[in-house]
């Protein structure tokens, strides 16, 4: 007895791991020697481009100091860290020898022309829900660049994590496989916005919270998570700022990587703006916008007008004749840049007031901005912010941090201020 | 090595891009009108522009401008006769001069920002510069003179 | 009571024009020496103080600092008032240190009232030799030719000063008597002396050609830092770690400092090749020291230390000491005491002290901005152990004096370094070391006694005042002596030797030993009459108010310029009826008396500016409103009105009210320091928190000018503020503060205190 149900206990197994052996198993798609750029039209390569831009993939193909999607940017995973792959048409670290069915696979299926699964670093599980024409032009694009070579860096996630054929296991539990399917009940540009989000723009892959195994938790979509050290902000009605995301500061800001009534793209954000929206048409950045004024729920909403009056209400609070220490010191450090008194906001002097992150129950943002500033590069084009690390104590950024936090704003104080601004002084380096 | 520009002409230096900006301009670039005060972000008199934009470069790391382009108060004006200085000199506005040129520049990011400045504008954007010598009163006003030069200047421009 | 400082200073000015001209140097000298004619150059000095080139452009040139008072044009006005010089003509040069020009100083806000005489005799000895070179090209008797404008005319036709310079024969020589004699215009006649004048010097202050000691270069020069012993004084290194220091690229080397002079024990300086390179690697620097002995000092130790002294009545020089003061307190039917203290203060110039140093053919150079040339020479002579005629001084632009550059220490450091690595050093202090190794103003601690009789009538004065002593630390062959044979620092007292009638009169000047342990202390704009008159005016309201009296009428009845205040000719000419007259008029303009809103209170105050022999009479009236649940005090408005004798430039003299006032409110409400452990606690402007635009009250300045000999403006409206504002919290609230900065919890421990 006690044997037969060994038996067919370890037959169950077998049959299980057969089963999924067969699940993961993917073959290898022949190599191609590469497709000649004479093979695609201009149109062509200019649509892919586009489509490029909407993915940003140059922003975690490309690392500082190399060249454009030769690949080599560390991402930490939480599992270790990831450097991402060529794929200029370089033949052999790159893209060169890849079929258009290969490169369709491992976008729409997360898997390499070798048949390795990839990590899900590589958001296929977004991309599997672009159209095949937008794959199309995007290879079209790819395979036209100048092959270059993959800059070298090893990968340190640790054993097993690192055995690719795992990565199914990870597709089994958490990945769908299929294009978008437009809504019915929603509008054509309603529709291009979560093609574009929920596919090639992949925003909730930033935005979404992740379980242990660094899967999106799809119950908290948009609730906003800390990735890289950075606050993606929640994009739904748990979003802190004052002002409502209407569909014009959503547009502003996807469009200008600066809105007047919430502050400017920075961080991991900047380059998905800079390096990637920037190059869209504006129907798909309204489209965009649309979209997720749905998801915060404010669509319909037209103006900031309560929110704006209110900040400029307090804007220049503390400016005359003022003894309080922790006053002073934003007049010195902050004021000439950040005070609004006219009455009217100046997109160019981003109001602390409005600014959403001195609303967010994590100070991260506000404090790396404090610590490192903004380079010409970041931010909204044109401005420059220097940053106060190692310039101001760290005493002197929680008297301000907690100034303009009791000011400012109607939440409570943050805790622990001090211990955060000493983790992020190392943090200089990413996304500034 | 970080190429920007600095009024006008491309410049490459050799300092380390986490190299405060102030020294660069002032001690590899030899313009020495941007002053060095207090190093931290809290004096003004190190503001020049980048971008068009005023920033203390003494905590602005010269990494951070590359491909921009810098103004300092050599180049704000090629014969010094921009609105404000003619306004400063109107009203006799320096004493020992050592914070005017950060108060000049911050100045003309307030004009950009606010045309015809309220005594509240000026309070609030000349807040971060130090004056030791107390020149307050003056710069305040040669501000609003210069407002009123500009404005006419655009009326008949 | 005479400052021997200044008194110095005037027969210094005096020895040196009398030899100049017996050597027979008066006229027709050229740049290059003493030989008679005009040289190759073509240039005629009549003195060595200006000169005139062939195109009529008149040099004057300049022995003081340019540090924001507009000095050099101050100056060139006097000599060209009575040259009557073409104002377009005159340009300034500031000089380098020569024996030639004497001692060279420029503070106490002395420089126009000390240059007034000798360069308006040097003008009108060039005048003179100008006319009667001028008549002889023209063919006409001088008698006949007049001067005007830069051209000497005479029957009709006329010839500029720079072709009289170009044709002319100049020889002239004027004996020292001569000069003396020679009248000074009266006021209605002249022409430039108080009408409005545009600056030399500012339009190279708004295009940033303006050079500060802090921009000078020298090929080949490296950059140092110091890195900062934990005392001023009394710190010995014990090692020196530099393996993280290295590590900077640019880092070149560290050098404990062997300083002779001991003006910067314990220092070690940090070399590289950029400034940059220097700050950081300083930053990571190991060293070890031995600490002076006031390691463990604090701002309560030095206050507690004052009050200690002042308790011990044979403590101290008297400065004052009239007979009859024991009687009269001893018989006094009231007695009121009260004491007054402030805190430490800093000099915070907005540029930080530095200064370049190289040896250049066999003469050590130090570049920099400096007030007081001639204090630091012979200390840089035993520091570098050189002859000090080896060693010259350029002087550049000060980025703010206040007092901090009188006192040269910085140039020894400077010089070490350049004398130990055998080439240019340039050497800046960042803001933090520019505070640690200020000299800045000590805290101070005053007690104030009034005796009365039975009428109310004063009867008797008694002042005691404690703090460390910039000159007895660093010049104290300048000490004067009281009247009981004791020392004393003028500058630490004056202020206190007042013009008010109060029966028998003492005052007590007391050198706080531990402060002068414990660091340098330094003159600081308006230096004594800056905290001598906080208790002077804040107890002359006290008085007042505990007399039932009002405060301006009070102050009115006590100066009626008996005995010796009654002044003298012609530098207090007047004397107390000249303070009450611009206290009358500051009431009046700031309209004393008038209906208060709530928690609004009108204070007054008066003083004589810096000193008996310089007086400029001063008085504020200060409008505040105080916040009762924050203690935040904001000041509405300030009116204040000088007697300073003749304004020379009436707008730079306003600006220096100006500035000179705001320093003072800056000082009563937003700056103080605090001495910690044997340092300056507040070392940058996150913690050290002068007064910003939005500080700034509404103002009203005017001058009461009477044509009297100009007196300084740099500093009296310091010292007039503080007392008008702690005097009108209490004509607000009630409560009472004696002590600066009066901070909000200040206020609101001074309304819980109350009766
Ligand atoms: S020196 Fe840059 S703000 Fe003070
Ligand atoms: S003029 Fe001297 S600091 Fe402003």
């Amino acid at each position: 007895m006690l044997k037969r149900i060994l038996l067919s206990t370890a037959a169950t197994a077998a049959a299980l791991a057969l089963g999924f052996l067969i699940f993961a198993w993917r073959s290898a798609i022949a190599e191609v020697s590469p497709v000649a750029v004479a093979e695609f039209s201009p149109e062509e390569i200019e649509a892919g481009e586009l489509v490029a831009r909407a993915g940003y993939c140059a922003t975690c193909h490309t690392v500082a100091g190399h060249a454009a999607y030769a690949g080599g940017y560390p991402m930490d995973t939480g599992f270790g860290i990831v450097h991402s792959t060529n794929i200029t048409p370089d033949p052999d670290t790159g893209i060169g020898s890849w079929s258009l069915e290969a490169f369709r696979r491992s976008m729409h299926e997360g898997v390499a022309r070798d048949g390795s699964h990839l990590f899900p670093a590589f958001p296929y599980d977004h991309f599997t829900l672009t159209s095949d024409a937008d794959i199309d032009v995007l290879y079209a694009y790819l395979m036209t660049l100048d092959p270059q070579p993959e800059p070298e860096f090893a990968n340190t996630v640790p054993f097993p994590l690192n055995i690719r054929l795992l990565q199914a296991g990870w597709k089994l539990l958490f990945f769908d496989e299929g294009r978008y399917q437009p809504d019915p009940a929603q509008s054509d540009i309603w529709n291009r916005g979560a093609y574009l989000a929920e596919g090639l723009t992949h925003c909730a892959a930033c935005h979404t919270p992740r379980n242990i195994l660094g899967a999106r938790i799809a119950s908290q979509a948009y609730d906003g998570a800390l990735v890289e050290d950075w606050v993606a902000p929640a994009l739904t009605r748990a979003n802190m700022a004052p002002a409502d995301w209407t569909e014009d500061a959503l547009y502003t800001y996807l469009r200008d990587g600066a809105n007047a009534t919430h502050g400017v793209a920075l961080g991991t954000m900047g380059p998905v703006i800079h390096e990637g929206l920037m190059a869209l048409p504006d129907t798909d950045i309204h489209a965009l916008a649309i979209y997720f004024a749905d998801i915060a729920g404010t669509s319909g909403v037209t103006a900031n007008s309560a929110a704006v009056a209110a900040a400029l209400d307090v804007s220049a609070i503390g400016l005359v004749e003022q003894q309080n220490a922790d006053a002073r010191l934003y007049n010195a450090a902050c004021s000439s840049c950040h005070s609004n008194t006219s009455g009217v906001l100046l997109t160019a002097r981003p109001e602390l007031a409005l600014n959403s992150t001195l609303w967010m129950d994590d100070p991260t943002n506000f404090l790396r901005v404090v610590l490192h500033g903004v380079s010409l590069q970041a931010g909204d084009p044109g401005l420059i912010m220097p940053g106060f690390a190692g310039r101001l104590s760290d005493d002197d950024i929680v008297r301000l941090s907690n100034y303009l936090r009791e000011t400012r704003t109607d939440r409570p104080p943050w805790a622990d201020l001090a211990a955060r601004i000493e983790e992020l002084h190392g943090d200089r380096a990413t996304g500034q | 090595m970080t190429t920007f520009r600095l009024n006008g002409q491309e410049v490459t230096v050799r300092a380390a891009p986490d190299t405060p900006l102030m020294w660069v301009i002032r001690d590899e670039l030899g313009l020495t009108g941007t002053k060095f005060g207090c190093g931290i972000g809290l004096c003004g008199a190190c503001t020049l522009h980048v971008a068009g934009r005023s920033t203390r470069s003494c905590i602005t790391p010269v990494g951070d401008v590359a491909g921009g382009e810098v103004t300092t108060i050599e180049g704000l004006d090629p014969e010094g006769q921009h609105p404000l200085q003619l306004a400063w000199i109107a009203h006799q506005v320096p004493q020992c001069g050592y914070c005017q040129s950060g108060q000049i520049m911050k100045a003309a990011t307030l004009l950009k920002d606010y045309p015809a400045p309220t005594d509240a504008d000026i309070t609030a954007v000349m807040a971060g510069n130090l004056c030791r010598c107390m020149t307050y009163l003056r710069i305040r006003a040669a501000i609003k003179t210069a407002a009123a030069a500009m404005a006419e200047r655009a009326e008949n421009g | 009571m005479g400052n021997p400082l200044r008194r110095s200073l005037s027969l210094t000015r005096r020895g040196f024009l009398i030899a100049a001209a017996g050597s027979g140097v008066a006229f027709g000298f050229t740049r290059a020496g003493l030989a008679q004619g005009a040289g190759p150059s073509g240039m005629f000095e009549p003195t060595i103080w200006y000169d005139i080139d062939t195109d009529g452009i008149i040099t004057v040139n300049i022995i003081r600092a340019e540090m924001g008072q507009h000095v050099g044009t101050g100056i060139a006005r006097i000599v060209a008032e009575e040259l009557h010089a073409d104002w377009d003509m005159v340009r300034i040069r500031h000089v380098d240190s020569d024996p030639k020009w004497g001692l060279m100083i420029t503070g106490g806000s002395w420089s126009i009232w000390q240059s007034y005489a000798p360069m308006s005799r040097a003008g009108a000895a060039g005048r003179m030799a100008l006319i009667e070179a001028g008549a002889a090209l023209l063919g006409a008797d001088p008698e006949d030719a007049v001067a005007e404008a830069g051209q000497v005319t005479a029957g009709g036709a006329s010839v500029s000063y720079g072709e009289i310079v170009a044709q002319g024969d100049l020889h002239r020589s004027f004996t020292p008597e001569e000069l003396e004699e020679m009248p000074i215009k009266p006021v209605d006649e002249r022409r430039l002396i108080g009408q409005p004048v545009a600056a030399l010097d500012i339009p190279e202050k708004t295009d940033g050609s303006s050079i500060y000691g802090i921009d000078a270069v020298a090929e080949g020069m490296v950059f140092a830092r110091p890195k900062l012993p934990p005392t001023r004084m009394g710190s010995v290194v014990v090692s020196i770690d530099d393996s993280d220091a290295a590590t900077v690229p640019g880092y070149i080397r560290s050098i404990a400092l062997d300083d002779p002079s001991d003006t910067v024990p314990g220092w070690v300086m940090v070399i590289a090749e950029t400034f940059t390179a220097a700050e950081r690697a300083t930053d990571l620097l190991r060293v070890e020291w031995t600490a002076g002995e006031t390691a463990n000092t604090s701002e309560q130790d030095i206050l507690d230390r004052g009050a200690e002294l002042i308790a011990d009545a044979s403590e101290g020089s008297t400065v004052v000491d009239d007979d009859g003061l024991s009687d009269a307190f001893a018989n006094a039917a009231n007695e009121l005491t009260r004491t007054y203290t402030t805190a430490s203060a800093m000099h915070f110039a907005l540029e930080p002290v530095n200064a370049l140093a190289f040896e250049a053919d066999g003469m050590f150079e130090i570049h920099t901005g400096n007030q007081w040339q001639s204090l630091i020479l012979p200390i840089l002579a035993v520091a570098l152990d050189r002859p000090e005629e080896s060693i010259v001084m350029r002087t550049y632009r000060l980025g703010g004096g206040f007092g901090r550059r009188l006192n040269g220490d910085y140039a020894v450091p400077a010089a070490l370094t350049a004398k130990a690595i055998g080439g240019p050093v340039k050497m800046v202090l960042t803001r933090v070391d520019d505070m640690r190794f200020d000299s800045f103003r000590s805290p101070t601690v005053q007690t104030v006694r009034m005796a009365f009789d039975g009428e109310g009538q004063i009867t008797a004065m008694d002042h005691a005042a404690a703090a460390g002593w910039p000159t007895g630390v660093l010049l104290p062959s300048f000490l004067s002596e009281g009247l009981n044979g004791e020392p004393f620092d003028g500058f630490a007292i004056s202020g206190a030797d007042h013009w008010y009638t109060v029966g028998a009169h003492r005052v007590r000047a007391l050198s706080n030993d531990l402060a002068n342990k414990a660091f340098v202390p330094g003159w600081l704009r308006s230096v004594g009459p800056g905290w001598t008159n906080w208790a002077v005016e804040s107890f002359m309201d006290e008085a007042a108010h505990a007399q039932g009296a009002d405060p301006v009428a009070f102050r009115l009845g006590l100066l009626d310029a008996a005995g010796r205040n009654s002044g003298t000719a012609p530098d207090s000419i007047g004397g107390a009826l000249r303070q009450a007259a611009v206290l009358e008029r500051t009431a009046e303009l700031g309209g004393w008396g008038r209906e208060m809103a709530p928690d609004h209170g009108l204070g007054i105050s008066t003083t004589f500016g810096q000193e008996r022999e310089m007086p400029t009479w001063t008085a504020c009236l200060a409008e505040v409103h105080v916040d009762r649940t924050t203690g935040v005090v904001r000041v509405v408005k300030l009116t204040i009105v000088s007697d300073a004798g003749t304004v020379v430039d009436p707008d730079s003299s306003t600006a220096q009210v100006e500035g000179a006032a705001l320093w003072g409110l800056s000082l009563a409400l937003y700056e103080g320091a605090h001495f910690v452990s044997g340092e300056i606690a507040e070392t940058n402007l996150n913690t050290y928190t002068p007064l910003r635009m939005g500080d700034v009250p509404e103002m009203e300045i005017a001058f009461i000018d009477n044509g009297h000999v100009p007196c300084g403006l740099g500093e009296p409206g310091t010292t007039v503020i503080a007392p008008a504002i702690g005097n009108a919290i209490f004509a607000a609230t009630g409560a009472r503060l004696r002590h600066l900065p009066m901070r909000p919890a200040d206020v609101l421990a001074a309304l819980a205190a109350r009766d």
